[in-house]
């Protein structure tokens, strides 16, 4: 199961409902809130396609400006 | 309970986004415990695959295969995130369909062929049609994501060895009148700042650029600034609503094609106002008017030059007189007063002002002349090498600055700036591939659009298309997709890493390695340089165009081109001598090995942030402050162009009632190959829509998701209508994006192209719209 760490960027003030609203999102774990427009959450999926389409429904919530990739892993992911 | 081993990795990788975000101290992580849980991984360095950004990416290797990667935190570019695009690279060498061994066309039929079966076909066509036609008829048309050494071995067999200037970029149809306008105003490629500027500075104008989705971690690093400097004011220009201008702080809606009215209004007021820099202009500005009506490329084997003329400030200033407020206002659809205040701020002396353009500007049939335009505006107010405020062009392809324009894979270029025409240029060339003198033909040929063009009308016979997809990506493509295929000697070759709408049309399709599978150098739209080395083998019988090119080079008899043992390394290093005391010198091959990427010019092992600048750039002596060093013919100056409004080669009519302009979605890179391979990003922007203003829909009928027929005078298309996608259609414009191989949007679009770069316009026809 592939794993990725993203950095959530939320308009300003907007992370704490922001993160609320990630835990409705299955998949998507929320890792730490930082001033208050940043998130971290790591990302998991059966395949990088579940991935992504949990990061395209993060990226569509209100009060995202957008998310970005640090850490992705996909050792198990089978071609 | 013992933490598992995928408890690690989740935590490594909240560590990375906790790193990159500034914040280390969150890490969850004891030292070691990372490692632990990657282990076996060997992690090798590479610049992303996709956009001319540029970001560095931490490739993780295990058993000759990737399984993961970061956005490494050493990169200056990205600081360790890379956009969503950056999910994709797991993705991109690994797809079903990969291509694994050479094919050749029987019939309709592709059959597998081996290596020597396939090269030697080639380059019996190519030996037929040289001796047959002469070396005009044989071509090669490659891309920005070539790597330096592809561009450059390319480049260096055809016009040195085979004797043609056919050498094309698709960088043509993307960057061509960023170089033109550098060249006319500059006369040196590329940018004088980089992108610490989006750091650096308050004042960001984005002209016609959704850099939100386009080139997000860019603009993450502008929405960084902005957070940290509440003065910091971002206005976007565009004739269509993006992600761009809702983060925007002003989004000024202007007409298609009147971005040239705006930017001489803007300086009309600079002027009426007095709000110019008057010792930079008497020190480094010399003024200069063209020719005009210079026409839009339509008819087959247009020819044009411009007849430059030195202007002084008062004829300058006459020019300048037509273009008031009111006057620009009608044409643009801009408020007048708006146009004042937005004068007033790039001139504002108290504040860091850039311009940012990429597509909208490029790709225009007056797109030379808008670049010189928005360069008026920074040279009359003088902001311009100046850490924090700066035009700065960017690019779309990994390496378009890096191989296409530096090395100079178009018609008329060599490396480092140097073109065809000119004499010495072509014997300095001539003296560093060693051959002999004459032998670099003093003529460009085509165009990326005419070489298409006269593959059409069977004046070249045989191509060979590497790195790109131009059966997908040309302007008028019905004309072109059919030229491929009218046989007559024709002979097309395609070598990609996957079945492509060019591949169809092709007799010979050869199996590329991709990215990591082979050693590369990268060139991005910040004059950075950055190199990387193979980290797992292609698949099957997959191989390097480099190999590839090489490989007809010895078959046609000119393999003492290529003397090398470590290839890359060599031909480094061969290239560099183009490259040393012309402003643009790059560093020996081992240092970019280490580095993640250096700005050129490099010199002593310092790159250079900030060109033409005194204190930055080295080449500027003490006491200059500024030098246009580069531009010996007007005595170091930059030029100010007298350009005017033209308007477009077609606009809307009663028959053709809208506007359509094409472009890129956040999810997808140029024409989707590599994207496209992901099923759920695919779900996510599955194919391409028709976006379209609600009050037009209405008119018309039409609801959201109904289909329609979109036709131009060229081609129609059918699709269904957006009216509520994150891109918002202006009244009387569609957009649509042209990722979507099942639907080719390109058939419509114009290919009209601006008479200096030779550069399409796909962001401006006619079409008319019915329920389908
Ligand atoms: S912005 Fe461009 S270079 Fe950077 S990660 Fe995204 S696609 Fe790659």
């Amino acid at each position: 199961m592939p794993v990725s760490g993203v950095l959530i960027s939320c308009a300003e003030g907007a992370a704490p409902d922001v993160s609320r609203k990630i835990a409705d999102i299955g998949g998507v774990e929320v890792h730490g809130v930082i001033q208050d427009n940043r998130i971290v959450a790591v990302v998991e999926g059966e395949t990088v396609d579940d991935e992504v389409a949990r990061v395209t429904e993060l990226q569509h919530l209100e009060g995202v400006l957008s998310v970005s990739l640090a850490y992705h892993n996909f050792e198990d992911d089978e071609p | 309970m013992t933490i598992s081993r995928r408890d690690f990795l989740k935590a490594s990788a909240a560590a990375a986004a906790f790193a990159a975000a500034g914040a280390p101290l969150l890490n969850p992580l004891a030292s070691g415990e990372a490692e632990a849980a990657e282990a076996g991984i060997k992690w090798g360095k590479a610049p992303c695959r996709f956009c001319g950004t540029g970001c560095g990416v931490l490739v993780g290797v295990k058993n000759n295969r990737i399984v993961a990667t970061k956005g490494d935190p050493s990169a200056p570019v990205n600081r360790g995130l890379n956009c969503i695009k950056g999910y994709f690279l797991s993705k991109i060498l690994y797809g079903r369909d990969r291509l694994t061994k050479p094919l050749i066309r029987k019939g309709d039929r592709m059959v597998e062929a081996s290596w020597d079966e396939a090269m030697s076909l080639i380059a019996g066509k190519f030996r037929e049609s040289i001796d047959k036609n002469g070396p005009d008829s044989v071509a090669i048309y490659g891309s920005g994501q070539w790597t330096v050494f592809e561009g450059y071995a390319a480049s260096k067999l055809f016009k040195g060895g085979i004797g043609t200037n056919n050498v094309e970029p698709n960088a043509r149809l993307c960057m061509a009148s960023a170089v033109t306008g550098f060249m006319t105003t500059f006369a040196s490629d590329e940018p004088m700042g980089c992108y610490d500027d989006l750091d650096l500075g308050d004042t960001y104008f984005l002209w016609g650029a959704n850099m939100a989705e386009c080139h997000p971690v860019l603009f993450s690093r502008l929405i960084d600034n902005r957070l940290r400097n509440p003065n910091v004011k971002i206005i976007d220009f565009g004739t269509r609503r993006t992600r761009t201008s809702q983060m925007a702080d002003q989004y000024v809606r202007f007409n298609p094609q009147t971005d040239l009215a705006l930017l001489n209004g803007i300086a009309h007021v600079i002027l009426r106002d007095r709000l110019y820099d008057e010792t930079f202009i008497k020190r480094h500005v010399v003024f200069k008017r063209g020719k005009e009506n210079i026409g839009y490329g339509l008819e087959d084997k247009f020819k044009f030059a411009d007849e430059p003329k030195l202007i002084n400030f008062d004829e300058y200033r006459e020019f300048l007189k037509t273009y008031t407020p009111e006057y620009v206002s009608r044409l643009s659809g801009v408020p007048a007063k708006t146009i004042v205040e937005l004068a007033h701020l790039y001139a504002d002396r108290k504040r860091k002002v850039n311009s940012l353009w990429t597509m909208g500007f490029n790709q225009h049939t007056r797109g030379t002349w808008v670049n010189n335009l928005v360069y008026n505006v920074h040279l009359l107010t003088g902001k311009i090498c100046r850490p924090g405020e700066n035009p700065m062009s960017l690019t779309g392809q990994p390496s378009a600055c890096g191989t296409a324009r530096e090395v100079g894979t178009f018609t008329h270029r060599l490396p480092a700036d140097m073109v065809v025409m000119n004499p010495e240029h072509r014997a300095k060339a001539e003296k560093i591939w060693g051959i002999a003198p004459g032998k670099i033909p003093a003529k460009p040929t085509y165009n990326a659009t005419e070489m298409f063009r006269a593959l059409d009308r069977g004046d070249i016979k045989v191509v060979w298309i590497q790195v790109t997809n131009p059966f997908q990506s040309l302007p008028n493509l019905n004309r072109y997709r059919k030229g491929a295929r009218k046989g007559d000697g024709r002979f097309v070759i395609v070598s990609d890493i996957y079945p492509t709408r060019s591949t169809e049309l092709a007799d010979v399709i050869l199996p590329s390695a991709g990215w990591v599978e082979k050693e590369g150098v990268y060139g991005n739209a910040e004059r950075r340089t950055q190199q990387w080395f193979k980290l797992v083998d292609p698949p099957g019988e997959a191989r390097n165009d480099l190999w590839q090119t090489m490989e007809l080079a010895r078959r046609l008899g000119h393999g003492s081109l290529f003397p090398y043992k470590y290839v890359e390394k060599e031909i480094w290093e061969e290239y560099r001598k183009f490259n040393e005391g012309q402003g643009k010198d790059l560093a020996p091959y081992e240092a970019y090995a280490k580095a993640r990427g250096l700005r050129w010019p490099v010199i002593n092992g310092k790159e250079t942030l900030w060109r033409y600048a005194e204190g930055h750039d080295p080449y500027v002596k003490k006491g200059e402050g500024v030098s246009f060093y580069k531009n010996k013919a007007d005595h170091y100056r930059a030029v100010i162009w007298a350009r005017p409004y033209e308007p477009p080669a077609e606009s809307p009519d009663r028959q053709y009632p809208f506007w359509l302009c094409t472009g890129r979605v956040l999810e997808h890179w140029h024409t989707g190959t590599m994207t496209g391979r992901v099923p759920e990003l695919k779900r996510a922007y599955p194919s391409a829509v028709c976006e379209m203003h609600p009050e037009d829909a209405r008119k018309l009928g039409i609801k959201h998701l109904q289909k329609v027929k979109i036709s131009s005078r060229r081609g129609s298309i059918i699709l269904p209508v957006d009216l509520n996608g994150r891109g918002k259609a202006e009244k009387g414009n569609i957009f649509v994006a042209f990722f979507d191989e099942g639907k080719l949007i390109n058939d419509l679009c114009i290919d009209a192209y601006c008479p200096i770069s030779g550069e399409p316009d796909y962001k401006k026809c006619a079409v008319k719209i019915e329920k389908a």
